[in-house]
Formats: C-alpha cells, structure tokens, sequence
C-alpha cells in the first residue's frame, strides 16, 4: 500500500493587484500558509508524500522571499516529502529558479525536473513529465509508455497541463492524452492546471487550487489523498478540504415585481465565515428601480461583512413602468425627461451602449427624485 | 373630451342613495345650489373618477366614502371624438372600473386597461397639463383638498396664488426639476469641467492619470519581462551549442584535420617551385630566341629597306625640281599682274581727277547765270522799295480819317438845312418880266431870269434897269442867323482840322488816298515776288554765287565723255585685280607643294643616311647577316629543351590550390570554433548576470500585479466615463425638456390669455414673466403693482383665466377639455364677475365649462345651460 497527497497549482507569490490592499496581504498569506495545511491533511491521514503537479510557484521568477520562505515551510514539516514538479509558471525556462531551488532546497523537497523514472519506495516509481517551457507543445507524458519498469511496481505519473479542452489558458495542440494511466499501465496519474478538482478516470484526477484564486471554479479549495494498495488495483481517491478562502458566485435571478434582495439572504454564508469569503452575485432577470434600488443598498450595508463583495448586474434588466416615472412626476417637463430617457432606453435603433446610458440616466433621476421626497 | 353625464351613489353624504346631473351640454353648464347641497361632492367624486385609480384607498378616495361606510361608485358619460362613453369606477367593495360605449352599453375595457383609457382621456399626452383645467378656490385636483370650510381669506389668496405657481411648476418641473439638476450639475462637475474635460484633481482625471501611468509601468515591466524570457531562451540556446562544439573530442578531431591538411600542401609547394624554376628557364631560352630571331629578321628587313629608300630619294629630288620651277613661274606672272594692277589704278586716279574739275567749272557757269538774274532783281526790288516807301510818306499826308468826313457832311447838310429854313423865311422876290423887258432886273449884277423866285435876305440891293437902284431891308430872324453861325463854325473847325477847303476837297482827297493805296499794295506785292525772303537774304545769294562763279579757273568741256572714260578705267581696274588675285592663289599652291616636295626630299636623305649608319660600311654587311641567322638557329635548340623540361614537371604536380583551400578551410574551422567558443561563453557570462538581476527582483510577479492594477484602473476609468456619460445624458435631457415645455407652452399660453386680460382688466394691464409665466406685475391707474399684495379677488381671475388660457390652447391642439370651477369665484366683486362671465362666455364658444357655485343670486346672471340634480340608483 502506497499512501500520497496529490496537489497542484499553489501558485506561490500571485499578487492579486486587481484586489484591494488589505485583502491582497490576506490572499497572498492564505497561499503560503496552504504549505501547513497540505501537511496537516497529509499527517492526519499518514500520508509521508506531497505531489505537487506544477505551478507551485506563480511564476518564473519568483522573489527570493516567496522561494525562500516556502522552501523553509516545507522543510519545516519533518517526516514529509514534498515532490515539486515544474509546471508552466514555473517551467524549466526558468533556469534561475530551479537552479536556484536545486542548491537551496532541503533534504525533504525534491524536484521533478526530470522525465526519467524516480524511485518514491521500494516498489514504487515516479514518472514526472516536467514542462519544460511555457508551451510545451507536445504531449510530455509521452514518455511513460516507454518507461520500463520492474513487474510489480506501482506506476505513479505526475504531469501539468490540459487535458483536451479542460486547460486554463485554452489551447489544443499539447494536451495531454486523457488515457494516457491506460496507456502507460499507471496506478494514477497525478494531474495539475485545472484550478477545479475534476476527474479524468478512474486513475487520472486534476487535484485542483488547495487555496483557490479566482471565481470561476466556486469550490473550495481541495486536495486529494490517494492511496493504492497495490500495483494494478483501483486506488482510493478522497478529497480533503484545504482551502482558507471561499470564492463563491451567487447567481441571482430577479423577476419583475418581486424583491430581490428578499432570497438573497437565505443564500448567503453567516457569522465569521463571511470574514473568508469572497462573494460575487451576478445579478441577472428583470427588475423595477426601486427594487434595484433596495438591492445595492442592501448590498452595501452588508458588504464590510466580507472579503469582497461584488453586484455584477450588466445583465439584470431594470425595467420602468408608467407608475415607476410617477415617482418622478406624474406630469411636466420632469415627467417629459422622464420619459424620453425611457423611450431612449427602449429604442431597439440605438446602440445598446446607448440605451444603457440613457436607462442609468433615469435610474439616476429615479434617486435624486427619491432623495427629495 | 365633454362630459354629457355624472351620476354617483353611496358618496360622502349620499349614504345608500344617490345622485344624478344629466344632460350636460356645451359651453357653458352652471349647477347653482345652496352650500351642502352636494355640489362639492359631485366636485370631489368627478375628480376621483378622474384620478384615482379604482384599486387603491388614498385621502382622496377615504374622503369619498359616507361616514356609515359603503362602497362609493360614480359614473360619468362622456363624447370624444372616439365616440360616447360610460365611465363607471366603484371603490372599495367590490372595486370595479370600466369603460363601455354609451348607447350599446359594450365594454370596451376594464379594471387596468379602463385606467389607461381614462388615464389617457384627462392627461392629454404625457406631457399635458393633467388636473390643470380643475379649479375650485385656489386648490387643484392634484393637491391634498384642505377643509374648505376653515380656509381663512389669507389662506386663500396663497393657496390660489401657489397654485398657479404649482401648476406652471408641474409645466417645467419646477424647483424639483430645478433641483434635480443641481445635484447632476453638481455631481457631473465633480468629475468634468463645464467643457466635458476631466476635471483636474477630480477623480475621473485621477484615474486616467493613474490608468496611464500603469500603462506606462505595464509596459515597462513588461519588456524587462520580455528582455528577461528572451535571455532565458538565449542562454538556452549557448548552452545547447556549447555542448556541441565545446568538447574534448571534436576539438581533437579538427585538429588531426588540420595537421594532414597541412601535411598535404607543404608537398605541393616544394613541387609547385621546381615547376616555376623549370619555367623561368624556359621562359628565359624562350626570350632569347625571339631576340635572335627578331634581330635577324630586323636586318633584313634594313636592306630591303635601304634598296627602297635610295630609289625614293632620286624620285623625290626630281619632284622637288620640278616644282621649284612650276613656284618661280607663278611668281613671276604675279609680278606683272601686280604692275599691271599699278597702271590701270594710276590711270583711273587721274580720269577722277578731271572729272571732277570738269563739274566744279560747270557748276561755276551755272553760279554766273544766275548771279545776272539775281542782280537784276536786286536792282528792281531796291527801285521797287523806294517807290513804295515814297508813296507810304504821300499816303501818310493824303488820308483823311472817315468819322471825319462823315461828320463834316453832317455840318454840311445841317448848314444848308438852316440856310433853307432862313431862305424859306425870307420874303421872296418874283419878277415876271414883261414883255420886252426880260433881264431888266439883276441882283449883284446878276439878271434875274423869267419866273425867277429869290429869297430876300438881309439888305439887298436890286438894280432895275432903267429905272434904278432899289434897296430892300428884310429884317433877319434872330435865332436863324445865330444857328446858321454855329453851324458855319462848326463846319470851319472841320474843315480847318482836315486842311481842305471844302467838303468837294475832302472827297477827292478821299480818292486819291484811295488810288494811292491800291498802287502801294501793287508795288509790296512786286517787291514780294522779286525778293520772297527779303532784300538782305537776296544780297546774301548774290555774294555766294558771286564766290561759286569765281571758283572755276577752266572752260567747261564735254563731262559725258569724261564720265564714260571713267568707267571704262575703272572696269579695267577690277579686272586686272582679279587676274593679280588668281596669280597669287596659283603661287601660293605652287610654294606649299615646293615645301612639301623639298621636306619629302630632305626626309628621305636623312631616313637613307641614319639606315646607312646602323647597316654599317656596306661591305661587311653579308658577313653580318650570316652571323645573326647563326645565333638564331642555337637559342631555338635551347628553348625547346627547357619547354620540354616544362611539359614533364607539370604532368606530375599536385593542385595547389584545393591544398591550400582545403587547409585554410580546416584552419578557419579551428579557429570559429575556438572563437565561437570564446564568444558564446562571454554572452552566457553577461545573460546569466542579467537573469540573476531580473529573477531575483520577481519582475513576473511585478508585472502580473501591475497589469491586475491596471485593469482594474482601466475598469474604474471606464466606470467614471460611463458615469460621466450618464449624467451628461441625464442633464441633457432635464434641460431639453425644460426648454421644451417652456417652448411649447409659455408662449402659446401667453398668446392665448392676453385676450382674456383684455376684456376682464380693462383698467389694469397685467404683466407676465415669459419664463415662468407667472403674473409678476399689474399696472393700474399709472400704478405697479407686484403681484403678491393683489386682492384675492384678482388672483383667483388670474388663476381661472390661466386654465382658461391652457383649454384654448389644448382645444386648438385637437383636445378639448372641460374646464370644472367649484366656487372658482368667491372673493370677486359683483363687477368683476359679470367681466368673468364674458369671459367664460366667450371661451365657451369653443369649450365646455362646468360651473359649480352656491352663489345663487350672483350666478344667475351667468346665463348658460342650468344643471340640476336628481336623485339616482344604479340599476344594478
């Protein structure tokens, strides 16, 4: 019986510029410190290997402090080894890092930089497909096929990049065969690049982010431990949560007439855990000024509660009724204005652009009228 | 719109009953009843039907319902230009609106849809002044109604007065519109200037500045991104050609190349040179053959030549000579031809000479004629002056001046006038002689004739024959002898002043003054013909003909022959010289062919002198020939022999070239290799510096954070720009309806009500604001006055007047609307109401007016069609 964690994608030192300052500090901690966590999930289970399937590092050049500092986290954790594998971050074109990591790493970190068979136990290989460049463009798990083993040894692949159509960046030409356990007889094949955990087959899984960085998966940050009891037989693949973060998308469809922000709040997490999450809502449907307008602000007073709070509405119709502009005037230049911008936001012979414009416009004129009643 | 019919049940005090006005019709429909009569019920409840949507239960619609509860309907029918309709809304219980056609009682819609037909009945368009036409003292249909029963008089005035203002507000959105725009005012120029521009320090400037400068640092960071992937690649590359050309082996391998390369062409050389030795020998025996050679046959081709020059020299002396002769014999018919030249030019020169004094003696003859004529005329013009200048001084004497003459006839004729007179006067004596006795008297001694009259003048002494002496006196007029005196003076002093002794004289003087004149002007013409420039030019002619006719000292002679002579002399003259010039032409010919024949001659003796020089004495020239053939015949030996030497060497040499190209082929190889090497380890040295710097700065991680930053700069620029967007468009269209409503409103209103000023303000004219139009001024009596301390009186007219105003203009528009006044008039006096009700009157013509009054007595005189109420109960 061979017991590991498989992991992937750290991305070790990503800046997160996009985000406000505090929570930058946040995000970026929450990735080093995944180090720990991925070791206490390893320990709790007795596993003594980490695979790390590319991208531990956000890029090639990462600064001394970031190498450094997670170097010295894993040689923290005695007793556990932790296998780096270059992934396209961090490919082999980057010769500073990796040289620099071959000189400085401890005696618990070992680096996959070779597509040659490595030996994890008496009768254990592993077969790492390092990237060697951003874009590879070849299948680099090719190899396995080829590699010769004694009979009887369990086969572990380790390899970074897309699968057919599941890659991050989305290219094609230098996907990885998704057969490809079948085809180089693997007890697993250890995968990175997908930021989701996904699986492939019964022996190929993408682990995905142990801390996730974006809204696009709306998971939680994952690993998973496989452990296979011997060559050929099925391993046993159980997820275990690592994640600090939460990164969520709250799809919200409104309908006309009706309060948006009343559901909203069965949806979303409570108490401390909002500390951690970054929420989204992507706001789509039809609604009435006032409603929209009850919805910010309700959105607005609880937004301190979160790491982020984000209303994305581009796609959620505000829609105005006769008895809306009443609320402005019920008659008079006002009530003119009023109308011609709703006219203008319905006109199908303008640009959308346009139409939008003119229909904020009288969202706007909607709360200077509520603001002076 | 017209309303034809109101009928309402269970409303305020007609608790479970009911109430009815029918037959409503045009113009102007007055219903008259005492206070609590309903009047403003049937007010409120019309209005209601109007306004109030039937599923709701405002103030409005509470106010409606009877204290002991109920369900409140009204029903109201109504002609469009659609047709007539039956509106029916009910309240609270069982809460119902509907619109059917009147006669067939069909419903055409219900609950919603009737609110949108009723809604599009009253406001006119959207932008229509909705509830403006509803007035009832000084409280529109839009406003909340106060108790109208505790409305002080000061309340009123301001609520009418506000009213208006409100109304003219709700026109142009007023201090809300006004205030709307403010905020978007302010919020826009938070972030542009009044041009549009990004307001400096603003956030939108802010964030475009940031955006840029993130762009900037972008790009920046991402060409040391670049700089350092492309370094990564480069070193990448050495790397991988270094352990190609950089190893022991290969090194070695050039080297042993290189070594039998060089092996190869050191032999090649030694060959190379013995060729070259061999063929500078042969060159050399080559050379010396072909100056033996050459030196023969040069020797040869001497005495050939030699036999040929010295016949040429022979031939060219003959030429020579002859020649000569031919240029001695040109030269001598030059010669003559030249002396003849001489002759004939000598003789021409003389004939020219006498031809010419043979003209000057002709010309000398000619001068002598003339000179005769000329004297001749000389001496007759001096005589013909003479004479002229005589008779000049005889006419002087002679002339009489005319004036002259002419008065001295006058006195004459005045003399003999007076002498008649006086003998006219005198006594007359007449003899008639008796036979026999003829001349028996005389007078002075002369006889008086038969019949004879003669004046008696003065003493007169008359002697009879035979009989004597009778003396008779006749007294003499005084006054006729004076005047004949004064005359004869007058006539004597003329005469004296002419020197003539009568008037006879002066005539013949006259005469002969004339004769002599006409002689003169005779002699001036002949001096004129004989001398024309004068007498002094002619003596001056004289002298120079005298001087031509003394210039020839030889007779005249025949000048023809002369002439011929001449040119006959002169023909030869031209001839001869053109036989000198054709002579000299021959000669010059002559002489260039004897230097050519001589410098031919001379070139040849020396060409044959210098031949015979180098030829030597001419006996050992044999012996000298056959040396040089013998020294050409053993250099031929010697060449032959080293070519042949030639021919075996280079049959067996090695290529000297493709040795030497081939070892300096292997040597470069060595040397780019080493080179290369040397090269490729410096780069690898430089990148693998500029790599540490850029890994160990992260520069990927700066430039991920830094397009994340601009991205979201980006994001937050395009948000301040769409906001911008959006409050231009906001502020845009606030303005363009403001100016709109005004546009469309202001002024037609204005037009509209001026009329109605006229005939209720006879003495006060009113002024409006054109931009609010609101009444801002009324001038009476000479008097400004604001608007703010006018009666109430005067305000509720202005505010029914107003609305009159807005009926026409929406009845022009197409959309007549009834105007509803509810005890409109309360603080008018009696005067001003009848003013009032013709001005109703005279809007009614075209619209319809309901009147709700409890003024009974005043109201009377308002004429129009009387409304009254029934009582009414739903059928169903």
């Amino acid at each position: 019986m061979f017991r590991f964690l498989h992991s992937a994608d750290l991305h070790l030192g990503k800046p997160f510029g996009a985000m406000p300052d505090e929570l930058r500090g946040r995000l970026r901690e929450a990735r080093h410190t995944v180090l720990d966590r991925l070791a206490a999930q390893a320990r709790a289970a007795g596993a003594e290997t980490i695979l790390l399937a590319g991208d531990v590092f956000d890029t090639e050049t990462p600064s001394p402090a970031v190498q450094r500092q997670a170097l010295a986290a894993m040689a923290g954790h005695d007793g556990l080894r932790w296998i780096l594998l270059p992934g396209n971050h961090d490919s082999l074109a980057a010769e500073a890092l990796w040289a620099g990591l071959a000189t400085s790493r401890p005696g618990n970190v070992i680096l996959a930089t070779e597509p040659a068979p490595f030996p994890l136990a008496d009768d254990v290989v592993l077969l790492p497909a390092p990237c060697t460049t951003r874009r590879p463009g070849r299948d680099l798990t090719e190899w396995m096929d080829m590699a010769a083993t004694s009979p009887g040894t369990v086969r572990i692949g380790l390899a970074h990049g897309p699968v057919q159509s599941f890659s991050e960046d989305g290219g094609a030409s230098d996907v990885i065969a998704p057969d490809r356990a079948t085809r180089a007889g693997l007890d697993y094949l250890a995968l990175g690049d997908w930021h989701g955990q996904m699986r492939i087959g019964p022996r190929t899984w993408y682990s995905g982010a142990p801390e996730p960085d974006r809204f696009k998966h709306d998971a939680a940050g994952r690993a998973l431990l496989i452990t296979i009891p011997a060559a050929g037989a099925a391993p046993a693949i159980e997820p275990v949560e690592t994640g600090s973060f939460d990164w969520r998308t709250l799809a919200l469809d409104c309908l006309a007439g009706e309060e948006p922000g009343a559901h909203l709040a069965a949806l979303l997490p409570i108490g401390p855990a909002r500390r951690q999450t970054l929420l989204r809502i992507l706001a789509t449907g039809r609604t009435r000024p006032p409603a929209r307008a009850r919805l910010e602000a309700d959105l607005k007073a609880i937004a301190p509660e979160f790491a982020l709070l984000q209303l994305e509405a581009q796609e959620l119709v505000t829609e105005c009724e006769s008895e809306d502009l009443d609320q402005i005037d019920r008659a008079g230049a006002l009530r003119q204005a009023a109308e011609t911008l709703l006219a203008e936001s319905r006109d199908e012979g303008r640009s959308s652009s346009e139409r939008e414009v003119a229909r904020e416009a009288l969202m706007r004129l909607f709360s200077y009228c509520a603001a002076a009643a | 719109m017209k309303l034809t019919a109101l009928r309402l049940h269970n409303v305020r005090r007609f608790a479970g009953s009911g109430v009815r006005i029918e037959n409503i019709g045009d113009g102007i429909n007055v219903l008259c009843a005492a206070n609590e009569h309903g009047k403003s019920t049937c007010f409120d409840a019309l209005h209601a039907l109007f306004f109030q949507p039937h599923t709701g239960t405002p103030g409005a619609v509470q106010a409606l319902r009877p204290y002991s509860g109920g369900n409140p309907l009204v029903e109201a029918d109504l002609t469009t230009a659609d047709g007539a309709f039956r509106l029916t809304k009910q309240f609270y219980g069982g809460r119902r609106a509907q619109v059917r056609e009147r006669d067939s009682g069909r419903v055409i819609a219900q609950a919603d849809e009737a609110e949108r037909f009723i809604a599009a009945l009253v406001k006119g368009g959207i932008s229509g002044p909705a509830g403006l036409l509803w007035v009832r003292q000084g409280v529109t249909g839009i406003e909340r109604r106060a108790k109208a029963e505790d409305e002080t008089e000061r309340r009123a005035r301001e609520t009418v007065l506000t009213s208006v203002q409100g109304e003219v507000e709700a026109l142009t959105g007023g201090r809300r519109m006004t205030e709307a725009l403010a905020v978007c005012e302010e919020e826009l120029l938070r972030l542009v200037t009044a041009t549009g521009r990004p307001r400096t320090g603003g956030p939108y400037a802010i964030a475009i500045d940031e955006s840029e400068q993130l762009a900037e640092q972008e790009r920046r960071v991402g060409a040391e991104v670049a700089d350092l992937r492309a370094a990564l690649d480069r070193r990448r590359a050495i790397r991988g050609r270094l352990a190609e050309i950089d190893t022991p082996e290969t090194a070695r391998e050039r080297q042993a190349a290189l070594a039998e390369a060089e092996a190869e062409l050191s032999a090649a050389k030694a060959q190379a040179e013995s060729l070259k030795a061999a063929e500078s020998k042969a060159a050399l025996a080559l050379n010396r053959r072909v100056s033996a050679e050459q030196a023969l046959a040069g020797f040869r081709q001497a005495l050939a030549r030699f036999a040929d020059l010295r016949e040429a020299e022979a031939g060219a002396a003959q030429q020579r000579d002859a020649a000569r002769a031919r240029h001695q014999g040109a030269a001598g018919v030059v010669r003559e031809a030249a002396a003849a030249v001489e002759n004939a030019e000598r003789e021409e020169r003389e004939q020219r000479d006498l031809l010419a004094r043979l003209e000057r003696a002709l010309r000398a003859q000619e001068a002598a004629n003339r000179l005769a004529t000329a004297r001749d005329s000389e001496r007759e013009a001096q005589a013909t002056r003479e004479q002229i200048e005589r008779m000049e001084a005889t006419l002087k004497s002679l002339i009489l001046p005319a004036s002259k003459i002419a008065e001295l006839e006058q006195a004459e004729g005045q003399l003999l006038q007076l002498q008649a007179r006086a003998e006219a006067r005198a006594p007359h004596l007449r003899i008639d002689y008796a036979d026999g006795a003829e001349g028996g008297i005389s007078i002075a001694g002369v006889t008086l004739a038969q019949a004879e009259e003669r004046a008696l003048i003065g003493t007169t002494q008359i002697e009879i024959a035979t009989i004597g002496r009778l003396t008779v006196t006749a007294p003499q007029a005084e006054e006729d002898s004076h005047s004949i005196a004064k005359a004869q003076a007058k006539r004597q002093a003329l005469l004296d002043e002419l020197q003539v002794d009568g008037l006879a004289a002066a005539r013949l003087r006259e005469g002969q003054a004339r004769d002599l004149k006409a002689d003169l002007d005779l002699g001036r013409r002949r001096l004129q013909l004989l001398a024309p420039s004068g007498l002094a030019r002619l003596r001056e002619q004289i002298a120079l003909l005298e001087t031509e006719a003394a210039s020839a000292n030889e007779a005249p002679a025949d000048l023809d022959a002369a002439r011929r002579q001449l040119g006959t002399v002169e023909a030869r003259v031209g001839s001869m010289r053109e036989a000198a010039r054709a002579a000299q032409a021959r000669t010059e010919t002559s002489a260039s062919a004897l230097v050519e024949a001589e410098r031919h001659a001379a070139g040849l003796s020396s060409a044959l002198a210098a031949l015979a020089e180098s030829l030597g004495p001419e006996a050992e020239r044999r012996g000298r020939e056959e040396r040089l053939s013998t020294e050409h015949d053993e250099t031929e030996l010697a060449w032959r022999a080293a070519q042949q030497q030639v021919e075996e060497l280079a049959a067996r040499r090695i290529d000297l070239a493709a040795a030497e190209a081939r070892h300096q082929r292997l040597r470069s190889v060595v040397d780019a290799a080493r080179e290369e090497i040397t090269r490729l380890r410096e780069e690898a040295a430089g990148l693998d510096g500029r790599i540490q710097t850029r890994s160990e700065a992260a520069i990927e991680e700066a430039w991920q954070e830094t397009r994340d930053k601009l991205a979201l700069a980006q994001q937050r620029t395009a948000v301040l720009a769409r906001e911008v967007a959006v409050l231009t468009r906001l502020r845009d269209a606030l303005e363009a309806a403001r100016s709109q409503a005004r546009d469309h409103y202001f002024a037609p209103v204005l037009q509209e009500l001026r009329p109605l000023l006229g005939l209720l303000f006879d003495d006060a004219s009113v002024t409006f604001d054109e931009d609010t139009l609101l009444p801002r001024s009324v001038r009476r009596n000479g008097q400004d006055e604001q608007v703010g301390v006018l009666s109430g009186g005067m305000r509720e007219q202005l505010a029914i007047l107003t609305r009159l105003a807005f009926a026409r203009l929406l009845a022009k528009g197409g959309q007549p609307t009834p105007v509803i006044l509810d005890d409109a008039l309360v603080y008018s006096d009696d005067d001003r109401i009848e003013k009032m009700f013709d001005a109703l009157h005279r809007q009614a013509s075209a619209q319809q007016v309901i009147v709700f009054s409890c003024r009974q007595r005043a109201f009377a005189r308002l004429g129009g069609h009387v409304l009254r109420t029934e009582p009414w109960h739903p059928d169903s």
